[in-house]
């Protein structure tokens, strides 16, 4: 028996070295609100019960704050611009308007939260796009002005000061809505789980086998090929490019994001710009304001902080990784011709 | 008290033999216990939520045509061996037919004016575990 007691014991030994059973399925939901498809998937604490409360928080807050919703209390805010009302509200909205104001004057000229009756006058938030007439336009920038939106965070209200302005809150409702579900997801006892909120990607932990997660940025030029991929853990990735909502009319490209300055689509020299930060409604923000701003201003800007990091990807074909990133960042588009350099400070 | 095998300093044939089936036991445990290698595709289409069709695209011999009708802007979805798109849809702004082509695991089309996701999974997985933009 002793001669193949030490047989017995490798195959003991080997039977461990056998592929590992395939890590637990997550639980997961995919669901459309605020104008986007949505998934969440928890890896580890909370399930399902966690992923329905997470859902419930978005679309309640979708409710608060869609434009389109003519009983929400944006379409209130919206509906009694100009006649001197000051509109009462949740005081996570009032909160979050003045957030969207602050962030006009970090990087003036870049972001407007009154940017929304220009965004029509494209036909951008109806779907049917086409380029407004001079007229239309002109008109349309006289009401972009979030100076004359006043909001009282004490009292939880706010009005429009001029009649025919209207807010829309699409280029943060998404970030604040991460950090919400992300809150509740970890009030559940979740401790490792993914949130795609119409592609800003919020990561909650680390993956269950304790790596960080690995989120792809998306190529603008070839949305199915990855520009590069980066380790996260406990942020959120946010990116604004042309390539998301565009049409084209005599052989120009017309995308969605609209310059403040110009009443035009963006031409900053950038074709997508990630935010990352562990602030989910700040990466939000930025990503939009950063597009706007050029690949300059978007590195100036960042120079200045310490919450944030960047992938930005140029007009010509660079790409530039702010040096948080570095470490864990690996590059996926040289075969496609694209160069990487690492922005210092 | 010591056994005889203790006592002897030269191994022996049946030393080797145990020997041997330990290597064939690993072997056979790497190469068959290692996950499948298969390369499938999996498309499933959801409208509203309701999956209207699945297909499994790496065993698709021959082209297909879904017209889904009940949509909102009536679309028609095409699909091929490795890969499918949405060939036209009625709806204003086009997106998911500018999506082009996708074939592999993770990739998705969406048409939100008619809240339909074409997405695909399979046991290719990717090298990352999400995608922003």
């Amino acid at each position: 028996m002793k001669r193949f007691l030490p047989f017995l014991c490798c195959l003991f030994l080997l039977a461990g070295c056998a592929a590992p059973a395939s890590s637990a399925e997550p639980e997961q939901a995919q669901f459309f609100s605020m104008d986007t498809v949505m998934s969440i998937r928890v890896y580890s604490g909370g399930g399902l019960d966690a992923i329905q409360a997470a859902r419930q928080e978005i679309e309640g807050l979708d409710k608060l704050l869609s434009r389109t919703d003519p009983d929400s209390q944006i379409s209130a805010l919206n509906s009694h611009a100009g006649d001197g009302l000051q509109v009462s509200l949740d005081a996570e909205v009032a909160n979050l308007l003045s957030f969207a104001k602050s962030v006009s004057q970090l990087l003036p000229g870049c972001f407007d939260v009154t940017i929304a009756p220009v965004m029509d006058a494209w036909g951008f938030t109806t779907q049917e796009r086409h380029i407004p007439s001079a007229d239309t336009l002109s008109a349309a920038m006289a009401l972009v002005d979030s100076n004359g939106l006043i909001v009282d965070e004490q009292a939880s209200s706010a009005r429009l000061e001029r009649a025919g302005m209207e807010v829309d809150l699409g280029a943060v409702a998404k970030g604040f809505a991460a950090g919400q579900a992300d809150a509740v997801l970890r009030q559940q006892g979740v401790t490792s789980a993914l949130l795609d909120l119409g592609g800003n990607v919020t990561v909650i932990g680390a993956k269950p086998d304790g790596t960080a997660w690995q989120v792809a940025v998306k190529d603008p030029q070839n949305t199915s090929e990855a520009l590069c991929v980066l380790s996260l853990e406990d942020q959120t990735a946010s990116t604004s490019g042309g390539y998301e909502r565009y049409f084209e009319e005599n052989g120009q490209i017309y995308h969605h994001i609209i310059d403040p300055k110009t009443g035009y689509p963006a031409d900053s020299g950038l074709l997508s710009v990630t935010v990352i930060s562990a602030d989910h409604m700040l990466a939000d923000a930025l990503s939009t304001a950063l597009f706007v701003a050029g690949p300059d201003a978007a590195l100036d800007f960042w120079r200045s902080r310490e919450d944030i990091e960047l992938v930005l990807c140029t007009q010509d074909n660079r790409v530039i990784v702010t040096e948080g990133l570095e470490a864990g960042y690996r590059p996926a588009g040289e075969d496609r011709g694209y160069t990487y350099e690492i922005a210092r400070r | 008290m010591r056994s005889p095998a203790a006592d002897r300093r030269r191994p022996t044939l049946w030393d080797g033999a145990v020997a041997l089936a330990v290597v064939a036991c690993a072997v056979f445990l790497v190469l068959f216990l290692r996950p499948a290698q298969s390369s499938a595709v999996t498309a499933v289409i959801t409208l509203n939520g309701e999956t209207v069709a699945q297909y499994r695209l790496d065993q698709l011999s021959q082209p297909v045509t879904l017209e889904v009708t009940e949509a909102d802007y009536p679309l028609t979805i095409r699909a091929e061996q490795g890969r499918i798109c949405i060939e036209h849809s009625d709806c204003p702004s086009q997106d998911c037919v500018r999506t082009g082509w996708i074939s592999r695991p993770g990739q998705q089309i969406i048409c939100l004016p008619n809240r339909l996701v074409i997405s695909l999974s399979g046991t290719d997985a990717e090298s990352f575990d999400a995608v922003t933009g």
